[in-house]
């Protein structure tokens, strides 16, 4: 099972919200969906979910096109908006019955499947509460019972984490790694980018309506950041490995806090091993050699120009 | 079926039948009456309801004085329940199912519908069905008190049940003329306008339903049921319910269609549907009547439909759905007939001009078959002068879709008929104001003149001296926005072919 999104352009009238956007991703990956307001995400979601029509390019799941085939491509999708369901005067079982109703899920199916989604989103225990007196977290577990109900093995999430508690957005991590644990594909857009590396495995980079970056989170990681920086404590001789590491090959800076030493190491992790060898061949009692990994935060403020159409 | 799943589906139950029936329903209808069961709004309105009646049934029955020797106290005490009723009835029911429909479709909410496999015309049946319910509820509270007023006399059961079909008639009518206004996709500020000119719309209906049912109770329909003259007034108003009702329906339907969707699809056939019908049932009454008078009637709506309808299709999308167009059939033939049921601004304009043009064509062969029936020149009148007014209207909004396509390029293509109006007016005033200002002093040219002056105009026909002027004109006007229009008009009918070459034509014309 494959996601693709090729060529993919959607223009309103000059403004140009999606401009040739292309990416993949499989089945059990979870794909962070990453861009300052205004770039393109939620667009680029909407032709995905089969409610909006790209002005050109072709986006396909598991080889059904969403352009082309939206009823077909319909039954593989599950989505989930960046708003909560409002309606009044209608419980949790209700509301999830109601689409496995529109779904056409019939009799003891209907039942079965909506009894397991509640139990499997935690949602059992409030089954007969209306939906406007939920909370939002509770209110997101609704939204993502709901783009489970026909079992989708592609689900596209916008922005579900926003609003959400420390609490929620824990619980809506976990339940999102049990959904990559069952092999769906998961796309996913956040602005909180450190949850978001938590649970991705890739990211798509997206600004003004054009892809800056995709791929894997560790590819990502070491290609937008081209030197690493690695904190060094070593027993005694501190300010003598200072001066030793300006020499050393490289070492493009070093910085001294009294306690450590942070240094700007160029190249791969290669280089930083060779550091590490030089340093104990040296006579150094390294105690602590430490990579300060780039997040997917530094990365997102390194490419983007936060420009919003 | 592998045996493992044979014997599965062997050891599982039969559903009952009322697990088939819950799985027969519509989900949105379950989902509306769960909602209006549980809301406070609805209960609250139906225990209001039921006591202003029995207030309104108690004042009456102290203030009037000697009650049992008052002859038409039944039907007065009816009437005032009924208009109690009609008031709550027109009101809520209307109400209730439009806002909350305008409010799902500002949202996602209608969008999550639209990604399940539930149909569009599903959920505006729904929409439709559960007000009906609401209404067969508000109706079934009252019908005590209802009944109660054939015990004071002066009112027939029959008179009754048809007062009450009437009001039934006039509560759907507005529901679903609510859920249609719900469903324009407009901004908030438009919303509020078209709720009040809805509201104005009920005001109207209310009066006029109050109109006919005081009449039907104060004639009595016991004594005229026998008629003919009766039943067939009850067809004219079950037809022009159900056509009022169904075109309310495929226009919803359509609005609330994806966009990728054939929107146009539900509209056209209906339309086309009932302009067959409608012209078979005006043709059989015309000659069983031996008067054009239906013929008349006939050609009237569908002309003004057609006015409406020419606006539209320039305002329609450029190209159909690359969806729509990936379900052609190969064959010329079948996808020629398709084309006319397509969206898209060229298949609009060709459904249109066809439909314009058969209507004329069968109202004047029908002229040419019975000259000597009556209303002879009225038929041949009225659709001449119609047929002139869209004439002058197709090629206003040809000429706004030229203009829009090559000099006003920043507004989108939905707004076209914006233009086509803004064109009419000019059209129809200014030559008018520059003759004026000209001739001002001329007493001649208000006698003879002025006529010529009002060229622009499409509704000009009944200036008879200068027929022939605005025929030229109108025929001239039409030949130039035909040939301005030609290859944009080609291009999209050669486009509309299977998917590759349409895919190929589109993106020619985006970049």
């Amino acid at each position: 099972m494959r996601v693709e999104v090729s060529n993919l352009k959607k223009y309103f009238g000059s403004t140009r919200a999606v401009d040739d956007v292309s990416f993949s991703f499989a089945s059990g990956q979870v794909v962070g969906f990453v861009g300052p307001n205004g770039a393109g995400k939620t667009t680029t979601m909407r032709i995905l979910a089969t409610l909006d029509e790209p002005t050109a390019g072709q986006a396909f799941i598991d080889g059904v096109s969403v352009v082309e085939e939206p009823e077909l491509a319909r039954n593989l999708i599950g989505y989930v908006p960046d708003s909560l369901p409002t309606h009044r005067d209608i419980s949790v079982h209700e509301y999830l019955d109601f689409f496995a109703r529109a779904y056409g899920l019939k009799g003891a199916k209907r039942t079965q499947t909506v009894d397991s989604i509640e139990e499997f989103t935690n949602l059992s225990g409030i089954r007969d509460k209306m939906l406007v007196a939920l909370s939002k977290g509770m209110k997101q577990r609704v939204t993502l019972a709901r783009a489970l109900l026909h079992d989708p093995p592609v689900l596209i999430m916008d922005e579900p984490a926003a609003g959400l508690d420390p609490r929620a957005r824990i619980e809506l991590r976990e339940l999102l790694r049990a959904l990559s644990g069952q092999g769906k594909a998961i796309l996913i857009s956040s602005h909180i980018l450190t949850e978001l590396a938590e649970i991705c495995h890739g990211a798509v980079i997206i600004e003004h309506g054009k892809i800056l970056m995709a791929g894997g989170i560790a590819d990502l990681l070491s290609d937008s950041v081209p030197r690493r920086t690695v904190l060094i404590r070593v027993l005694g001789r501190q300010e003598e490995l200072h001066r030793d590491l300006s020499q050393m090959p490289n070492i493009e800076a070093a910085r001294f806090n009294g306690e450590e030493i942070a240094a700007e190491v160029s190249g791969t992790d290669d280089a930083c091993a060779e550091l590490l060898a030089a340093l104990v061949a040296r006579g150094y009692r390294v105690v602590e050699f430490k990579q300060q990994r780039a997040n997917l935060e530094e990365i997102f403020m390194n490419i983007t120009k936060g420009v919003v159409q | 079926m592998t045996a493992e799943a044979e014997l599965r589906n062997s050891t599982q139950p039969k559903p009952g039948f009322a697990e088939r029936f819950d799985d027969w329903l519509n989900p949105i209808v379950v989902k509306e009456l769960r909602q209006a069961v549980q809301s406070r709004f609805v209960i609250t309105a139906l225990l209001v309801l039921l006591a202003i009646q029995i207030i309104a049934v108690a004042i009456y029955l102290m203030t009037t004085a000697d009650i049992s020797f008052s002859y038409d106290a039944g039907r007065t005490v009816f009437m005032i329940l009924f208009g109690i009723m009609l008031a709550v009835s027109m009101l809520f029911v209307p109400l209730y199912s439009g806002v909350r429909l305008a409010a799902e479709r500002s949202e996602t909410n209608l969008d999550l519908l639209f990604i399940t496999t539930i149909k569009p015309r599903s959920i505006i049946f729904g929409k439709m069905l559960a007000a009906v319910v609401l209404t067969v509820m508000i109706f079934s509270a009252c019908l005590p008190f209802l009944t109660f007023t054939y015990f004071l006399r002066g009112i027939d059961l029959p008179s009754m049940a048809v007062v009450l079909a009437i009001g039934f008639v006039s509560v759907t009518l507005s529901a679903q003329a609510m859920i249609f206004l719900a469903c324009l996709p407009v901004g908030r500020a438009f919303k509020f306008m078209l709720g009040v000119f809805g509201f104005i719309l009920m005001v109207i209906g209310y009066v006029s339903t109050m109109a006919t049912a005081g009449g039907m109770l104060w004639e009595g329909v016991g004594s005229r049921i026998a008629g003919m003259d009766f039943w067939q007034w009850v067809g004219i108003i079950a037809m022009n319910y159900g056509f009022q009702i169904g075109l309310l329906l495929a226009l919803s339907i359509a609005l609330i269609k994806p966009v990728s969707a054939n929107r146009a699809l539900p509209v056209r056939l209906y339309l086309t549907a009932i302009w067959v019908i409608g012209g078979i049932a005006a043709l059989s009454g015309s000659w069983v009547e031996a008067t054009h008078d239906p013929m008349i009637y006939w050609q009237a709506s569908f002309n003004i439909v057609f006015a409406v309808s020419i606006f539209t299709a320039v305002s329609e999308r450029d190209w159909p759905g690359a969806s729509v167009l990936r379900a052609l059939p190969e064959s010329f033939g079948k996808r020629l007939l398709r084309f006319f049921f397509t969206s898209g601004s060229a298949n609009a304009l060709a459904w249109t001009v066809v439909m314009m043009v058969a209507t004329y064509g069968v109202c004047w062969i029908w002229w040419r078959l019975f000259p000597n029936i009556s209303s002879l020149g009225e038929l041949v009148g009225s659709t001449r002068w119609l047929t002139v007014m869209n004439l002058y209207l197709f090629c206003y909004a040809l000429t706004a879709a030229f203009l829009r396509r090559h000099v006003l390029k920043q507004i989108i293509t939905k707004w076209t008929w914006v233009i086509g109006l803004m064109l009419v007016a000019i059209g129809s005033i200014v030559p008018f104001l520059i003759g004026l200002l000209v001739y001002m002093n001329d007493s001649d040219w208000w006698q003879e003149d002025f006529g010529v002056w009002l060229v622009g105009s499409p509704f000009v026909w009944n200036v008879v001296a200068h027929r022939n002027l605005y025929l030229i004109v109108g025929s001239f006007w039409a030949v130039l926005a035909i040939a301005f229009n030609l290859q944009w008009f080609i291009e999209r009918a050669k486009g509309f072919a299977p998917i590759e070459n349409a895919v190929e034509q589109m993106s020619q014309d985006h970049e």
